[in-house]
């Protein structure tokens, strides 16, 4: 059997496409402004880990650290994604989104880095932890704003099914 | 009226049309997730989900046991080919109308899809 369609149909058809197609940028952007607990959780394994290398720890001690760091980085990860409904596809990503993601690494970077410049005279207990307060502290004022913007990106830019209208 | 190549019979049908797009932007959504987001009852999406899962176009995998037990579905490879040939072939539909209508949906979508 064969479906006649004609242009009012088909034109009503890829409008109901973009219906569920937005109900998932929905929930991406929710779970990426939600989500306070991984949010806290992870800027307190980045405060104990900057702060343990911070306080000049042997390199065997370092890293123990990052090993421990990267260990519960990754549980926290694991359990976040465990709790989501549905992942984006891969080809919904858009460059803005890693982009955020390289921004904020930068941002965090960079504050260390000036932190270290600026604790130079401190002992070295207190600039480490200094460094480890600044770092987790801008990561989790940038965490909001970049998962956002990211979520913005991928609505606008959703692709040609949801992005382009027929007839393009 | 003769339909474009790529116009999948299959998915054409209102509901399916919505499981597969949605499917079509995820790697994976849970079996509630598309409930809830098409406003389904359990057993409708079901019996969607097998019809596309026996023409090979989803897979369904259950995760877990007992309280923790989830359903995901995922679109396949062909499922996907399939869902944008068919979005190719709705899209040659309304550029093959009459330019005048074509112009009419273009500009105005919302009376058009009355």
């Amino acid at each position: 059997m064969s479906t006649s369609v004609d242009a009012e149909q088909a034109w009503r058809d890829l409008q109901r496409i973009r219906v569920p197609q937005e109900r998932v940028y929905d929930e991406f952007e929710r779970s990426a402004s939600g989500g306070r607990g991984t949010a806290y959780g992870t800027a307190a394994l980045m405060w104990v880990f900057l702060a343990g290398v911070g306080i000049g720890l042997p390199r065997w001690g370092v890293g123990l650290l990052a090993a421990g760091y990267v260990g519960l980085l990754g549980v926290v990860i694991v359990t976040g994604s465990r709790r989501r409904r549905m992942q984006l596809h891969h080809t919904r990503c858009p460059g803005r989104m890693w982009a955020s993601f390289g921004a904020m690494a930068g941002l965090v970077a960079g504050t260390i880095v000036l932190a270290d410049h600026f604790t130079k005279a401190l002992e070295p207990i207190s600039a480490g932890l200094v460094q480890a307060t600044a770092g987790a502290a801008v990561y989790l004022l940038s965490l909001g704003p970049a998962n956002r913007w990211a979520a913005d990106s991928v609505r606008s830019g959703g692709g040609p099914e949801a992005g382009e209208e027929p007839g393009r | 009226m003769s339909t474009p190549a790529g116009f999948d019979e299959l998915i054409h049908p209102a509901t399916r049309l919505s499981v597969v797009a949605l499917l079509a932007v995820t790697e994976w959504a849970d079996f509630a997730f598309v409930r809830d987001s098409l406003s389904l009852s359990d057993s409708a999406l079901s019996k969607q989900l097998h019809t596309l899962e026996g023409a090979g176009y989803l897979e369904i995998r259950k995760e877990g046991g007992g309280r923790h037990r989830r359903t995901k579905v995922r679109l396949t490879d062909r499922g996907r080919t399939a869902f944008e040939g068919h979005v190719a072939a709705l899209r040659a539909i309304v550029d093959n109308a009459a330019p005048a209508t074509g112009a009419v949906l273009r500009q105005t979508p919302t009376e058009a899809g009355r």
